[in-house]
């Protein structure tokens, strides 16, 4: 045990080393939280995270094993395809005019804030299926001209953040995690930022790898705007304790009209 | 067998078609053309499955893994950058990150994989020998690793292939846990600066 290594002083952790850290998977917990959101936020730091997984990649060929997986996992893709899409295009509630035009607003929502696909199918049906959020055909489209609002909460790179978007329409929000894991000893808590500087309202407990639609209480609709902020915080199971302070805020995001 | 009658046979292509043809499915995917979905999954199952098995060490977990990866990527295929890695590659640290982010978040065990888990390929099957990353750039990862100390390079590969953390890594090695991440950062550093030095011309 008397390699150079051994020797020398604390080996210095600048950007490039945590990239390449992160690369290799040694991150874990908060250090793992903290370089996605420099992900996000940092281009040198993404750049950088990618040239590491760029030259790692290689490695990547002697670990595939002549190993086929099972032909339910394909079944299984193609399943979950057939359902996103298959909500998205088989909406037969309303008349066709509404219908196209409630898809090509879906549409641009979705390019508007990155919405992912199941979380689209559901607004879609939502809107479409649920009376109270779709006029009948021969009223004005003036309801349905109230602009829906969508937050985008990146906590990672891939797949690993909330979408939420609010729908004025029989005010519902919808809250999807579909990257999200459960690590069966936290839960993770929404919560709405007033613009006064009062304390944040709660929007509950996500439910990893789910979309969830809820309806919003009438003391939220009031502070949603253009712009409100959304934190998002790491509580222990079940959500923040009554006589608790608020974990640690894991990731953050603002809405916008769209 | 739907997976052998599913993946018809066809002689296998040489590298470079294997390449061009992943290349051109995942441009008719990022157009959303859901049918090229299929053809990434015929092409690359068996690499990908390949990996997450290797860094999940369950065949279940490694499956419902696979699944996410190629419905993530049916949902996100825009997000490939064909200016920055080969389809390939970039496919496989998908794949691999999704596998740690599972490991990290769920209560997977992750490790080795017993050769019992691994199931018979059909003979026309595996496509995975000719979709190697780019040969080049393998020798050079290669030979800059090999210029760090054994013990370095085995714990960084160790990180790499089966997923340990450092607190792991520490533990097998029976050293304290800064002095791995010690370790592990110098020679990360090596690692940089000397894979940094092959790319200038």
């Amino acid at each position: 045990m008397s390699a150079p290594e051994d020797t020398g002083p604390e080996a210095t952790r600048d950007d490039p080393v945590i990239a390449a850290e992160w690369a290799l998977g040694l991150l874990e917990g908060e250090e793992l939280l903290a370089a996605r959101g420099k992900y996000a936020t940092d281009p040198d730091f993404a750049w950088r995270k990618e040239w590491w997984d760029n030259w790692f990649a290689p490695w990547t060929d002697d670990m595939a094993g002549a190993v086929e997986p099972g032909a339910h996992v394909w079944d299984g893709i193609a399943a979950r395809l057939t359902t996103q899409t298959g909500i998205a295009n088989a909406p037969n509630a309303t008349s066709g005019g509404e219908v196209v035009a409630l898809k090509a607003r879906l549409r641009r929502w979705q390019w508007a804030a990155g919405l992912t696909s199941a979380a689209a199918a559901v607004a879609l049906a939502l809107l479409v299926l649920n009376p109270a959020g779709v006029q009948a055909p021969n009223t004005q489209p003036a309801q349905i001209a109230a602009a829906p609002m969508i937050a985008t909460v990146p906590i990672g790179e891939t797949g690993l953040r909330l979408d939420v978007t609010y729908i004025p329409e029989g005010e519902r929000m919808l809250i999807a995690a579909i990257g999200l894991a459960p690590d069966g000893v936290h839960d993770h808590e929404l919560w709405l930022v007033p613009d006064d500087g009062s304390a944040a309202k709660s929007l509950g407990v996500v439910a990893p790898g789910e979309v969830r639609s809820m309806e919003v209480p009438a003391e939220v609709v009031a502070e949603l705007h253009d712009g409100s902020r959304l934190l998002l915080t790491r509580e222990p199971l079940g959500g923040k304790p009554a006589d608790a302070e608020a974990g640690p805020v894991v990731a953050e995001g603002a809405f916008i009209r769209v | 067998m739907r997976a052998q009658l599913l993946m018809a046979a066809r002689p296998r292509p040489s590298s470079d078609e294997a390449r061009e043809a992943l290349r051109d499915a995942m441009a008719r995917l990022a157009e959303g053309d859901q049918t090229a979905l299929e053809e990434i999954y015929r092409m690359t199952r068996v690499k990908l499955f390949g990996i997450t098995l290797r860094i999940l060490g369950d065949r279940k977990e490694a499956e419902d893994a696979l699944q996410d990866v190629y419905v993530n990527l049916w949902q996100r295929a825009d997000r490939y950058d064909p200016a920055r890695a080969s389809p390939i590659s970039w496919l496989a640290t998908f794949a691999r990150n999704r596998a740690i982010d599972r490991l990290r978040t769920g209560k997977v065990r992750g490790g080795a994989v017993g050769i019992e888990e691994a199931a018979p390929l059909p003979d026309e099957a595996p496509l995975a020998d000719a979709l190697l990353v780019d040969a080049e750039q393998a020798a050079q990862i290669h030979k800059c690793i090999e210029t760090l100390d054994e013990r370095t390079r085995t714990h960084i590969r160790a990180a790499f292939f089966d997923g340990y953390t450092y607190a792991q890594l520490a533990e097998q090695a029976d050293v304290p846990l800064g002095t791995m991440k010690s370790w592990i950062r110098r020679g990360l550093q090596r690692l940089r600066a000397c894979l940094e030095a092959s790319e200038r011309p």
